[in-house]
């Protein structure tokens, strides 16, 4: 009996010692099981390629490009050429060595036609990449752009190791060697993904051993496993969920302010949709601060206007958008629905409170004569089967710089330009903002295309989002900034401290 | 009928069964009378309040009356699946009959397709036929009334084999009478109550169906007041604000009750126990 009792204990402790470096987080599972480990894929496996992979340069605290793979960075007068000092002694996962030749073959693969990344329509500014010598790579554009380095802070722009993909710019990558913190040990998008930490890192070990990546694609789902202790952290609480852990000691909050958003898509090339004056309309309808109560809380957003740029970004534009129910009438009657509008709008539990937005917007919008009937489409797979296919739906991005979202968003040759945004003039402005090396007249010219953007537009952004996140109190080291800069391999837990 | 509602109510379940169906259908009819508020109502400034006297069964999260929307809850589900158990009831008894009055091979082989449909996961169907037809009553009606039908059919063909076998039946096949006539005028009143039994039952059975489609997002769509949506939206406040799922849940769960209590009150005042008497 004693005998069974201390192989019992010791079971229990050696399982808890492996539990406690194991870091658990969940993974949203939004393209439905086929999430692919390439981080320029349009499925890209966003909780993997975070971790596995690495940057040229990442985002400071203050939002501006710091060192990652990249010591340094300048460019020439004209802004035309960017020449990228790299770190010295970095190795992949596979022990070669990341030189000047990856950065040229991970930049330049990201404007394949065949892979059509969604970042293809932001990168294509490259017109190529010299390797000067083995730590030294100088990038040409095609035009001038006095914010570059921005670019590269992309979250998909990893570096990948050239000899591992074949050195095949048109094909996907699934090899999963990076020089990131953790390396792939087990790829299972459908269950669990096991990463465990890269020895070699160049910037220390990780604060866990392992990293496993979990396949739970309900948020109640998620907030039931942290609840249960089988996850450690979940990236974003609705408001209703906050008070689940705010109050327990075994729980931590983290309330960031962040460039997030949720919000509603037209398609500007579909009827009635086509026609500017119904989609102005629509935005007119909504109240965005009740909105923004209602859905996130008091403290849970900042009302937008309808453009993408967030509050804290240098280049965004204050515009008036206050709720015009009269206006929205005398639009929608100008453009022939002077008897009311009724539309579809397709929506899903994707991202946090994107149905209720949908119903306060319905809510608000029938004032004005505009029935929107809501279409519930399963969470599971939404991105595939459901966003940009349908000529009303919900949409959700992550923080971006202005001029990278606007480009992403509204160029009309983007991958994901989900409004079909399709504006010569547009494409045009934003050339013209990223030639200009004037500051004052570059956040002017910024400025003019997110006013374009509101009366114009297809999207209703209300708000941008303060993330909300919960986590173990078991985890320490978890920085309160938004999660493209958030660095796990920075996280400790409770055990795991040697 | 006077008769039967007087031994129905005269055991307790009985009277308790036909009063809750009767005020749920009552209240789901003057709900524009009862309800404080409009259910659809938005409130930013009235978030995830507890019951209180202005609100006596709280605010959900988007600030709208819990008991409002409760009180509305019921009139799309009770509307829908009223419908559907009369399609089903309908037609299921009616072939039930027709199959347990023909027998011979028709039967045999017609029941084996009934025992197919009867083996399949109804509810995968259900969602893949609404996944396809759309999530209206249009769709949602007709679907419940065929797949429920199909249980009515298999329960009143056996009640049907064993009144086919009765000396009035045989007596007017000896008459030369054709189906038809033996069906309507032989079979059909005496097979009256297991379908009214029958019916009431899978009508409460279609309300959980219903309301199991409306929580998973098929049935019922926002801002709809509807029991099963009004827990799908809310069920993560459980915790933090349980009125908001607590109460949707607790008038469906009443009115099922009912209507199972008054079925059972109404077999037994017929003389049917439902568990062996028309078991098959």
């Amino acid at each position: 009996m004693n005998k069974s009792l201390l192989l019992s204990a010791a079971i229990a402790v050696a399982s808890s010692a492996v539990s406690a470096e194991t870091l658990r987080i969940p993974h949203e599972l939004g393209y439905g099981g086929s999430e692919s480990i390439d981080p320029i894929s349009p499925q890209r496996f966003y909780e993997a390629i975070q971790n596995v992979y690495s940057r040229l340069v990442r985002q400071g605290d203050d939002g501006r490009p710091s060192a990652d793979l990249a010591l340094s960075w300048e460019a020439t007068p004209d802004a035309k050429e960017w020449t990228f000092k790299l770190r010295d002694g970095v190795t992949f996962h596979n022990g070669n060595s990341f030189t000047a030749e990856d950065v040229a073959f991970s930049l330049m693969r990201t404007q394949s036609p065949t892979i059509d990344s969604p970042t293809k329509g932001v990168m294509e500014i490259i017109d190529r990449v010299e390797v000067v010598d083995p730590l030294t790579a100088k990038v040409v554009l095609k035009q001038t752009h006095a914010d570059f380095p921005l670019l590269v802070m992309d979250y998909r722009i990893k570096m990948l190791d050239a000899e591992t993909c074949g050195g095949d710019l048109d094909a996907l990558c699934e090899s999963g060697i990076g020089t990131g913190p953790f390396e792939l040990v087990d790829y299972d998008p459908l269950g669990t993904t096991t990463l465990k930490r890269f020895e070699n890192y160049y910037d220390g070990l990780a604060g866990v051993e392992n990293m496993e990546l979990i396949a739970i694609a309900d948020q109640d789902a998620r907030v039931a496993a942290l609840q249960a202790g089988q996850i450690d952290f979940i990236y974003a609480l609705s408001a209703e969920q906050v008070p689940l852990f705010a109050n327990n000691a075994n729980f931590e909050v983290q309330s960031v302010p962040t460039g997030r958003w949720v919000g509603m898509v037209m398609n500007t090339q579909e009827a009635p949709f086509d026609d500017p004056r119904v989609r102005k309309a629509i935005r007119m309808t909504a109240d965005r601060e009740a909105l923004g109560k209602l859905v996130y809380g008091k403290d849970g957003f900042i009302a937008s206007c309808d453009h993408p740029v967030w509050s804290g970004d240098q280049y965004r534009a204050e515009i008036d958008c206050a709720q015009d129910i009269e206006g929205a009438k005398a639009l929608l009657a100008a453009a022939g629905y002077a008897d009311g509008l009724q539309v579809e709008l397709f929506v899903s539990d994707i991202s946090e409170g994107a149905v209720k937005m949908a119903e306060v917007l319905q809510n608000q919008a029938k004032d004005a004569g505009i029935e929107i009937e809501l279409v519930l489409a399963p969470s599971d797979g939404y991105w595939g089967d459901v966003w940009m296919k349908q000529p009303f739906f919900a949409t959700g991005w992550s923080q971006r710089p202005a001029d990278q979202i606007l480009n992403e968003a509204y160029r009309s040759s983007a991958a994901w330009n989900e409004t079909a945004w399709n504006s010569r003039d547009f494409d045009a402005g934003l050339d013209a903002a990223r030639a200009e090396l004037d500051f004052d007249k570059r956040k002017a010219l910024y400025g003019a295309l997110q006013t374009e953007l509101w009366e114009n537009g297809g999207s209703f952004i209300p708000v941008h989002l303060n993330t909300v996140r919960a986590f173990s109190s078991k985890l320490k080291g978890i920085d309160p900034v938004e999660d493209f800069s958030l660095r796990l391999e920075n996280v400790t837990k409770a055990g795991s401290e040697s | 009928m006077l008769n039967l509602l007087q031994t129905t109510v005269s055991k307790p379940s009985g009277a308790i069964g036909l009063g809750l169906t009767v005020l749920h259908v009552l209240i789901a009819l003057l709900a524009p009378v009862i309800a404080p508020y409009d259910p659809t109502m938005q409130n930013a400034d009235a978030i995830l309040l507890a019951p209180n006297a202005e609100h006596w069964m709280g605010t959900d999260s988007l600030g709208r009356d819990v008991f409002s929307r409760v009180v509305h809850g019921g009139r799309l589900a009770i509307s829908v699946t009223f419908a559907a158990a009369v399609i089903a009831t309908l037609w299921g008894g009616f072939a039930g009959i027709f199959f347990g009055a023909v027998g011979g091979r028709v039967d045999e082989y017609s029941m084996r397709i009934v025992d197919a449909f009867l083996s399949m996961p109804w509810l995968l169907f259900l969602l893949l036929i609404i996944s396809i037809g759309g999530a209206g009553p249009a769709t949602i009606i007709p679907t419940l009334g065929f797949f429920y039908g199909v249980a009515i059919l298999r329960v009143v063909r056996g009640a049907a084999m064993q009144v086919a076998t009765r000396d009035y039946v045989t007596a007017a096949r000896a008459r030369g009478e054709n189906i038809w006539p033996i069906i309507s005028r032989e079979m059909f009143p005496n097979l009256s109550d297991i379908l009214l039994v029958e019916g009431a039952m899978r009508w409460s059975w279609m309300l959980l169906a219903f309301s199991s489609l409306s929580f998973l997002g098929f049935g019922a769509t926002p801002p709809t007041p509807d029991w099963g949506l009004m827990v799908a939206q809310q069920r993560s406040l459980i915790s933090t604000a349980p009125w908001a799922v607590f109460w949707p849940c607790f008038a469906l769960s009443t009115l099922i009750i009912g209507i199972n209590l008054l079925a059972d009150a109404i077999g037994k005042a017929l003389g049917l126990d439902r568990a062996t008497a028309i078991a098959v």
